[in-house]
Formats: C-alpha cells, sequence, structure tokens
C-alpha cells in the first residue's frame, strides 16, 4: 500500500504535509493524542501479534504530546492497487472472475453468490446493518463493500486474512456466509464447459481448480476501484474538484474533527485496530437467529466457555490474537466511497454519515449516550470534537467528496452445466465392464 | 464343510449351526429368523424423532432426514437416485432406514462401519448430503425452548451436537420391522415355496442372510451403472465431490460407481462395483432397488439375478443363470413381500406437530449466560 503513496507523492501533498504538521501543532495545545494509541515499538516484530494492536496506555499519550506526529501520511491521490506477483492480471483472469463473482454456484446450495452480499448497487456491500447469511442464517457483522478492497493489507473487519486470495474461499466457506465446499464447488466449476476452457486459458491446467478461482475474483476485485473522486481530481491539480464548504470540511478533517489520524494517507486509512467506542448491535437482543449466529461465531472463533457464555459484544481483534487489549478493536475502514456503502460500523451502528459525524463529535457515544461494551479498550484518539453544525456540513461534504460516481454492474449471463460424457461414452464404458 | 467362506465364516456356521446346500455347493450363512429386540431410551427416541424430521438439521434449513428418507416409502424413497443437498443432487438410491439399527454396517459403499452416531454425523455434514456445520446447528437448537427441554429429558445436557448424533441413533432403534408374515408365521404357501428357492436354488441366502438379511459384505453382482449420475451435472458433481474425496484415481474420468473400492483400492481394480448386501426386509415400501435404483420392481430384480446379473470382469462368481421358471420367480417375490412388515408412518415414528418458524428470541439477553 505505501508503494504508491511514495511513488505519487508531489509537489501538492507535500503541501499538505506542511498544513498537517501544522494543523497538529495548532492542535496540541487543547488535545492530548498527537500520535496517542500506538502500540509498542516492537509489536509489529512480534510473530505472535502479527498485527499493530494499539495500546492505548496513558504514558503513551504523555509521551507523543510533546511532539507533533510527522508520520501521519496526509491525504494523497489514489494509485493504483497492488498486485501480489503470485497472481497477475490478465483480461482473460479478470473477465473470468467476474463471472465466478457473479456464480452462486460457489456456494452451499448454489443459490448465493459474492455478489448477493456484495451487490453492485449496494455500494458492493449489503445494505443492512448485519448482512443477510447464508440461507437459514443471518451473518454477525456487516457486509464490507468489495470496491477499492484491493488496497486493504488485511480483509474482514477484524482483518482476519491476508490477501483477497485468501478472503474469497473464507466467505464461500463461512457457516453463516457461502457454506460451500471446496470439493463440490470445483466439481461443478468442471462440469461448466465455458469455465474448463477459460480456466485452462488463463491458468493452464487441464482442470479449474477451487484455488484458480479464488485467484480470479481476486483480480476481477482489483479492478473494482475508485481513483477519480473530488478529492483526487483536488490533489491532482484541480482546484475547482472541491468547492469551498468541502474545503473548509477537509481542515476540519485534518484537524478539530481529528479524522487524519487515522483516516490518513491515500486509501484513507492507517490500517491499524482501535476501539472508537462503537455500542452494541441491538439486534442480538431482538432476533433469536441473530442471538443463534452470535453464540457459534464465538464458539467459532475459539472463545473459551467462559467467554462463550458471558460475552454479549462482538469482541473483534480479540478472536485473533486473543489478547484482551484487543477486545472491541476494529480496523480502521477507508472512508472511500462511503456515499453508497450506509449503514456504518461493523454492524451498521449508524444509518448515514451525519449520525457517524455526530457519534464521533461526542466523543465516540451515540444519540442515547451509550458506547463501547469494552470500555478498557476505547482509544484516547476519538475524543469530544465540539464542531457547529456548520462545522459537520462542512465535514460532511469533504466526506462525501471522498465518493466519486456509483460504480455498477450488470450481471454477466452465467455459463451453463453440460454432461461431461455423452450416452454413447456412457454405453461404451459399460460395454467393456 | 467345504465352501466359498472365510474362516470367520466357518466360525459362525459352528457357533449358529446352520449349514445350508446352494447351487451345488456348500455354504454356512447365519440363520434367517425374526430380529431381536433393541432396548429403546424413550426421552431420547423423542428426541431423535423430532431432529429426523426438522429441517434445521441441514445447512440451508432446505432438508430433513425425512426428505430422502420418507416413512410412507419404507425411509427410502422412490426417486431411483437420491434427492441430495439443494443445488446439487445425490448419486445413489437412498436406502431404507427400517432396520438399520440392526446393522453392523451402512452406505452402499460400506464405508462406515462403526456406529449410527457415525453415520449420523455423516450424513448431516456431508457437503452434497445435509452440509451442516454442526456447530450452527447445536445454536439453533439452544434456541429453540422445546429442544432445550427434551434434550435435558433424554439426559443429554444443553442441546450439543453430541445429543444430536445420540438421539437419533436411538430413534432409528424404535424403526424395526414389525407384523412381517415371516415373523409372525403367516406366510402363504406361495412365499413358503419361495423362501426353499431362497435358501435353496436361488442361493440368496448365500448373501441375504441374518435376522436382517444381510451379510454386511460388499459384491459385485453385475447391476448396471445408472447414466443419470454422469448425464445429470448435478449428480455428477456430487459423485465427483465424493470420488475425490475418497481419493479414488482418475476420478474425473469415472464412468462407474467404484462402490466399496474405497475400502482397499485394490491396484488392479478388481474390487471396483462391489457394494453392501442390502437388507430384504421392508422391500414392499422401498423400490426401487439397488444402490442406483436401476430395478423398479422385485420382479426385475429376481429377474436380474435369474439371468445371473449383467456383464462386469469384477462381478462375484456366485452370481450365475438362476434357471428360475416363472412360477418360481412370482414365488421368490411372494417370499421378499412376506419380509415386510406394518409401515411406521403414525404418530409413533413420525413427528408430525409443526416446527416454529422462527427462533423465538431469548429475552433479557444481555443478562442471562449465553
Amino acid at each position: 500500500m505505501g508503494s504508491f503513496n511514495k511513488a505519487e507523492q508531489k509537489a501538492p501533498v507535500l503541501f499538505l504535509i506542511i498544513t498537517v504538521v501544522v494543523t497538529a501543532v495548532a492542535t496540541m495545545a487543547t488535545v492530548t493524542f498527537a500520535m496517542g494509541d500506538k502500540p509498542p515499538a516492537t509489536a509489529s516484530k512480534v510473530s505472535l501479534s502479527p498485527m499493530s494492536a494499539a495500546e492505548p496506555t496513558q504514558p503513551q499519550v504523555k509521551t507523543f504530546a510533546k511532539v507533533a506526529n510527522p508520520e501521519i501520511p496526509p491525504l494523497a491521490p489514489l494509485g493504483p492497487p497492488p498486485i501480489p506477483a503470485d497472481n497477475p492480471m490478465s483480461d482473460a483472469k479478470v473477465a473470468l472472475g467476474k463471472l465466478l463473482y457473479f456464480d452462486p454456484r460457489l456456494g452451499g446450495d448454489a443459490s448465493i453468490s459474492c455478489a448477493t452480499c456484495h451487490e453492485p448497487e449496494q455500494g458492493w456491500s449489503f445494505a443492512e446493518g448485519i448482512s443477510r447469511g447464508y440461507p437459514g442464517t443471518v451473518h454477525w457483522r456487516g457486509s464490507q463493500p468489495v470496491l477499492n478492497s484491493a488496497y486493504y493489507n488485511k480483509l474482514f473487519a477484524a482483518g482476519s486474512t491476508p490477501s483477497l486470495e485468501s478472503q474469497a474461499p473464507s466467505a464461500a466457506r463461512g457457516g453463516v456466509a457461502g457454506n460451500g465446499e471446496n470439493d463440490i464447488m470445483e466439481a461443478r466449476l468442471r462440469l461448466i464447459p465455458d469455465y474448463v476452457n477459460r480456466f485452462n486459458d488463463v491458468f493452464g491446467e487441464p482442470w479449474p481448480t477451487i484455488n484458480n478461482a479464488w485467484k480470479a475474483i481476486a483480480a476481477f476485485e482489483r479492478t473494482l476501484v475508485q481513483r477519480d473522486t473530488p478529492l483526487d481530481k483536488y490533489l491532482l491539480g484541480d482546484k475547482t474538484a472541491l468547492d469551498d464548504q468541502q474545503l473548509r470540511g477537509k481542515t476540519l478533517y485534518e484537524g478539530k474533527a481529528r479524522c487524519i489520524l487515522c483516516h490518513n494517507g491515500a486509501f484513507t486509512t492507517n490500517e491499524k485496530y482501535y476501539n472508537i467506542g462503537v455500542p452494541r448491535a441491538t439486534r442480538w437482543e431482538e432476533d433469536g437467529l441473530a442471538q443463534v449466529t452470535f453464540r457459534f461465531e464465538q464458539y467459532a472463533k475459539g472463545a473459551t466457555e467462559e467467554m462463550y457464555r458471558n460475552i454479549k459484544d462482538d469482541a473483534g481483534l480479540y478472536y485473533r490474537n486473543k489478547n484482551k487489549w484487543s477486545m472491541g478493536k476494529f480496523r480502521v475502514p477507508s472512508l472511500r466511497y462511503t456515499k453508497y456503502t450506509a449503514p456504518f460500523m461493523r454492524q451498521g451502528q449508524f444509518y448515514t454519515l451525519e449520525e457517524v459525524i455526530d457519534f464521533y463529535d461526542r466523543g465516540g457515544f451515540d444519540e442515547e449516550g451509550r458506547t463501547t461494551s469494552f470500555p478498557e479498550t476505547k482509544t484516547p484518539l476519538v475524543q469530544k470534537l465540539g464542531l457547529s453544525d456548520e462545522e459537520k456540513e462542512d465535514l460532511l461534504t469533504f466526506i462525501e467528496a471522498l465518493s466519486g460516481d456509483e460504480i455498477l454492474m450488470d450481471k454477466p449471463k452465467l455459463p451453463p452445466y453440460k454432461p461431461l460424457f455423452t450416452r454413447a461414452e456412457l454405453q461404451a464404458a459399460q460395454a467393456a465392464k | 464343510m467345504v465352501a466359498i467362506v472365510t474362516t470367520r465364516q466357518c466360525f459362525f456356521a459352528v457357533t449358529l449351526g446352520v449349514s445350508l446346500a446352494i447351487a451345488g455347493q456348500v455354504v454356512a450363512a447365519p440363520e434367517i429368523g425374526p430380529l431381536p429386540v433393541l432396548k429403546v431410551n424413550e426421552a431420547r427416541a423423542e428426541l431423535g424423532k423430532r431432529l429426523f424430521f426438522d429441517k434445521r438439521v441441514s445447512g440451508d434449513v432446505g432438508i430433513s432426514c425425512a426428505t430422502c428418507h420418507e416413512p410412507e416409502n419404507g425411509y427410502a424413497n422412490k426417486d431411483a437416485l437420491s434427492k441430495g443437498y439443494p443445488g446439487n443432487k445425490h448419486f445413489r438410491n437412498a436406502p431404507g432406514l427400517i432396520n438399520t439399527a440392526h446393522k453392523k454396517v451402512w452406505m452402499h459403499d460400506g464405508r462406515i462401519g462403526t456406529n449410527l452416531n457415525d453415520v449420523t454425523r455423516e450424513m448431516i455434514t456431508e457437503d452434497y448430503i445435509m452440509n451442516m456445520d454442526m456447530r450452527i446447528m447445536q445454536e439453533r437448537f439452544k434456541q429453540d425452548p422445546l429442544y432445550v427441554e427434551m434434550f435435558k429429558a433424554a439426559g443429554l445436557g444443553e442441546p450439543s451436537n453430541g445429543g444430536v448424533r445420540k438421539a437419533i441413533p436411538e430413534y432409528l432403534k424404535t424403526l424395526t420391522s414389525r407384523g412381517a408374515s415371516f415373523d409372525k408365521g403367516t406366510m402363504s404357501a406361495s412365499a413358503k415355496r419361495g423362501m426353499k428357492i431362497f435358501k435353496g436354488k436361488a442361493g440368496c441366502v448365500a448373501c441375504h442372510n441374518g435376522p436382517v438379511f444381510t451379510d454386511g459384505k460388499a459384491y459385485n453382482t453385475g447391476v448396471k451403472e445408472n447414466f443419470d449420475v454422469w448425464l445429470d451435472p448435478q449428480r455428477h458433481q456430487a459423485f465427483i465431490a465424493y470420488a475425490a474425496f475418497m481419493g479414488i484415481k482418475n476420478y474425473m474420468n469415472l464412468k462407474r460407481d467404484p462402490g466399496a473400492h474405497l475400502q482397499k483400492h485394490a491396484a488392479d481394480g478388481s474390487d471396483m462395483g462391489k457394494f453392501i448386501t442390502p437388507s430384504l426386509r421392508e422391500l414392499k415400501y422401498t423400490a426401487p432397488y439397488m444402490h442406483n435404483g436401476t430395478s423398479k420392481t422385485l420382479a426385475d430384480v429376481v429377474a436380474f439375478y435369474n439371468r445371473g446379473g449383467d456383464n462386469d470382469r469384477n462381478k462375484n462368481a456366485r452370481i450365475k443363470p438362476l434357471k428360475l421358471g416363472k412360477a418360481e420367480q412370482k414365488d421368490l417375490v411372494a417370499f421378499l413381500l412376506a419380509l415386510s412388515g406394518e409401515p411406521l408412518t403414525s404418530s409413533k415414528h413420525v413427528w408430525q406437530e409443526a416446527y416454529p418458524a422462527e427462533y423465538p428470541v431469548i429475552a433479557n439477553w444481555l443478562n442471562v449466560p449465553n
């Protein structure tokens, strides 16, 4: 991710860095964060905890409060997504991946595809707080937008997979998602002659394999990017791309509203993990099916017996490292394309960006005063902002400038099954038995 | 006693004191006769009954055990090849489950020779059968107050995977034949003649013996393939998934059902096409027949054996033309029908109450343990 940041740093960006630093210094007198919620310097080198777990301890806050943070990457135009060396792009692969993305035969009962929960018309996600699940189930988190997902180093709300290639099978196989098994999904692909030809063409292997299907889907997803937002245009030199109100919003974003502390860089996320105070989803108190999945997730994610019995919220990063300081932390999402991806937060706790801004303005509380179930890990980065109504409006218009036009896509016509053998071939085999 | 038998069969012959002359050979086989009575834990069986008919046992809540094992069809069904999980279809005939608790080996290919607990697990979790992540199933049942009660009453604690795997086999014990004229001693004259042919000239008893009428062993009897397995891609996909998972070589090019080949994988393929001897009880309800449903009627089955099966180089030497006349074939069918009892279709065996349409919400969720 850092690669294109550096590659595309240009004069306007340098100017921005200066602006940010100046803003940060100016803000320093009244706030105590600057770098705040940073993990110990060694954390990223400890192999047991590969994620950048944040440790919100007061001594750190004091330490970092002394200096402005020169390490906050400025907002920048979004470059092309990184392409892994072991899955190079090609038009044929992308075309295959598109078909597979929309094909429900890559799921347990062949009724839901990737696109079912990551709908182009629903911001490439699913427009309910908690996503629909496999038939007979409901999920337990909101669907993540696939658009721009190519830029993340880790996928899923708590960053549990390291690549699009490994995200796709996790979703297609998960019991409350696709609930498919590799062997039958692979068998299905092999009975679709158009796929056999396409896989052969793209991967040079005699039969489609399920791992190659994930590679093709990942390649397709790497084409689902948006790099021409008003912000991108502005940062590339088109000073008319943002109006005055949006520019005021930008100043707030980079200063008083503190967004830039985490939503920074070209992709508007530092991809670290924080507990910002999002309250528990109320649906778990109201929906029996959601309660079923809630318990299943604890079980499936390796909660202890004690935790399984007692937990009443999504512990996020904790499931990955079982470190109590990770309770309730989630990966900072990009704010790009959020104009189309409501509702927001891991279980869609907020339906509009206005609600999200109000939540931050209150220092991580919803309108009823509710906050995180894990107060001990809540980040000190989130504090009351004291934004006026006008400032909130300005900020909103700027955040909307992180989205360009809606990107839609017609569902492709899917290739049909065909018997692998003719009746004559079967008769010949029978005669030769 | 000379025979085509193993030492173990000789042991049986001695212990059971049975010997029968068949087709010029002397064969020892466990005596056919009434089924032993199984002790049943009523509360556990009742729980198993509710589970057996509950679609929430399958991944997408689309099918229950009873979808393919229908009470009115002897807990088999009328399709030559079974339905399987939605999204695919199955590649074999669903066997009847009456008396399954009396067996020692299960599945047409005999891949499970342990117990019904394991069979239950296989049926529920296999992707082309019920495709259920049992961790989700367990949580579904914890969300159903009646199950919470029934598991407790059955001595199984709170609803669990293990509990399901104990309760369904307990219910299956209740699916035991009753009232067959063979067992009651009320067979017709034709059926009695058929029994003589069964034990004698036709040699059926060589494999179909003991109270369940099966020796639990695998044989190639030369049954033709059912081409629908390959001509319907939804069946073929399940077959491919199965064959790949079982480690069958060259599974993409396979045009025959390997059957019990998966047990020993004979390098020369000589064990291809062997299938476990099925029970002959309750056949009145379980047409069509054979592992792939290729025989529509019992008359077809008898005609099949009478012509010595169909072509297969692996065919067992026991399968030879029988030279039965038409009357003899009729008598044999009459005897087979005398092995069927009363249908097990009343509420004693069938869960008839409705299942809840939704999972009730656990009230005060925040303040009660999960």
